[in-house]
């Protein structure tokens, strides 16, 4: 196992020129992160395998087209997740199913966030499936397609969870 | 990066397993994307076992050769793998080959719908005396030293050289044939002399493979493309008919070609004396 202590920009160039020390440099780095990262929006551990797989294929081949544009980390990541959109995709709607087991309940959720004020309790207080489409569209930032395909449900259900979703957190904040 | 503040080890180990709840967890995933710290705590609470076995598979992916169209079309067709990485590394069957091929015999094709008369026939005659010839060319560029890229490899491989030099030789005249029919389907006036230069090109090929016997590829292809044009041009000229060499006298003569090449080729070894010249 190699350590190298260069920069994020530092290892992509050398990828670019088909350094394959540096791949694996940066493959060590990042795909812990984005193993677990996925893992949480995906049940199926074969499949986050491939997709992180297909990740960094993308960046070695894909390497040159960086262009420091934001954080790497982050570039990394939004080729992960839509690699993994790609997939979910192509599978059956039976396998994608499998990923609603790792919700929680609705009422365990609404219980454990209660008593606090701020925005992470508001954002607890959530049900699983407005949560599930906040982070989607908010944190993840895909778009209303990616997210309806990463989520397992029409577009348009997405678009009216996502503004249930600000109404409750408006009223949660006011 | 600078942080004000970082996770702590049990926090990443639960997020790694699966157990942190949604709120912290989506916390924590905005806050990894800048945080070297809590990346390579996350890195210790992942199995290595996981990280390596997708490494595996990354180094594959990555070492395994990128095909071409050709390529890809040959393995739809069901050929075999190492015969189809074979083939594609004949020059003369690469898509640039095969484009300039189809462009030749097009032009030719173009000129002959664009003339009439006595230049149709001198047209008609060129397009047919070239299109025995390109299955020629395609041979004569199909391997050698410093043509093909495999030339080293194969030389070495445990293959047996006649078999290399058939199996390729077929497939450029399998190739070359089908682009000159589709081209000659386009000829004006489509009538059986428009398939004439079938048996020419046949003959023409066999006779350089026979030739290859005794020469390089390249100047067997030479010498057999140049008595091609001297005979069909003194056959049209002795004659007075352009189209002579193609008349049944001309076909018969190529069948006899084809017949005393096979026996050379059949006795390939023997006649060489062990000195296959490749």
């Amino acid at each position: 196992m190699t350590v190298r202590a260069d920069g994020d920009d530092e290892l992509l160039r050398a990828v670019a020129q088909g350094d394959r020390a540096a791949l694996e440099a940066l493959y060590r780095r990042h795909a812990p992160w984005l193993l677990a990262r996925l893992r949480r929006r995906c049940a199926d551990p074969g499949l986050v395998e491939e997709v992180v797989q297909d990740t960094f294929v993308a960046v070695w081949r894909g390497a040159g087209g960086y262009r420091g544009s934001g954080e790497v980390p982050a570039w990394i990541w939004g080729i992960g997740i839509r690699r993994l959109i790609d997939r979910l995709r192509k599978t059956s709607p039976v396998l994608r199913a499998a990923g609603d087991s790792l919700a929680v309940s609705a009422e365990d959720e609404v219980l454990l966030g209660v008593e606090h004020g701020d925005l992470g309790a508001a954002l607890g207080r959530l049900s699983p499936e407005l949560r599930s489409v906040v982070q989607a569209t908010v944190l993840d930032g895909l778009t209303t397609r990616e997210a309806a395909a990463l989520l397992g449900i029409p577009q348009g259900t997405v678009k009216t969870r996502a503004s249930r979703a600000r109404r409750e957190l408006r009223e949660a904040l006011a | 990066m600078t942080t004000t503040w970082h996770a702590d080890p049990a926090a990443l180990a639960a997020y790694v397993e699966g157990s942190l709840d949604d709120v912290r967890a989506s916390s924590l995933e905005a806050h990894l994307l800048t945080c070297d710290r809590c990346r390579e705590g996350i890195a210790t609470s992942t199995a290595a076992d996981a990280i390596d076995h997708v490494w595996g598979s990354i180094v594959d992916t990555i070492d395994t050769p990128h095909r071409s169209a050709v390529e890809r079309l040959l393995l739809a067709l069901r050929v075999p793998e190492h015969l189809a990485r074979l083939l594609v590394a004949t020059p003369s069957l690469r898509l640039s080959w095969l484009v300039a091929e189809a462009l030749a015999l097009g032009f030719a094709v173009i000129a002959a719908n664009g003339t009439s008369g006595q230049d149709e026939e001198l047209v008609l005659f060129l397009f047919l005396v070239v299109a025995a010839l390109l299955p020629v060319a395609g041979v004569a560029v199909a391997f050698g030293p410093g043509i093909d890229p495999t030339y080293e490899v194969a030389a070495a491989a445990p293959m047996p050289a006649d078999r290399l030099l058939l199996i390729r030789a077929a497939a450029v005249l399998a190739s070359s044939v089908s682009i000159t029919a589709l081209a000659a389907l386009a000829l004006p006036d489509l009538d059986a002399i428009a398939a004439a230069w079938l048996l020419p090109a046949l003959g023409l090929t066999a006779a350089t493979l026979a030739l290859g016997t005794w020469v390089r590829p390249l100047v067997a292809a030479a010498s057999v493309a140049l008595t091609w044009v001297l005979f069909a041009a003194a056959a049209a000229v002795s004659t007075q008919d352009r189209l002579a060499a193609f008349r049944p006298a001309g076909q018969v003569a190529c069948l006899a070609v084809i017949a005393a090449s096979a026996a050379v080729l059949a006795h390939r070894h023997t006649l060489s004396e062990g000195r296959i010249v490749r």
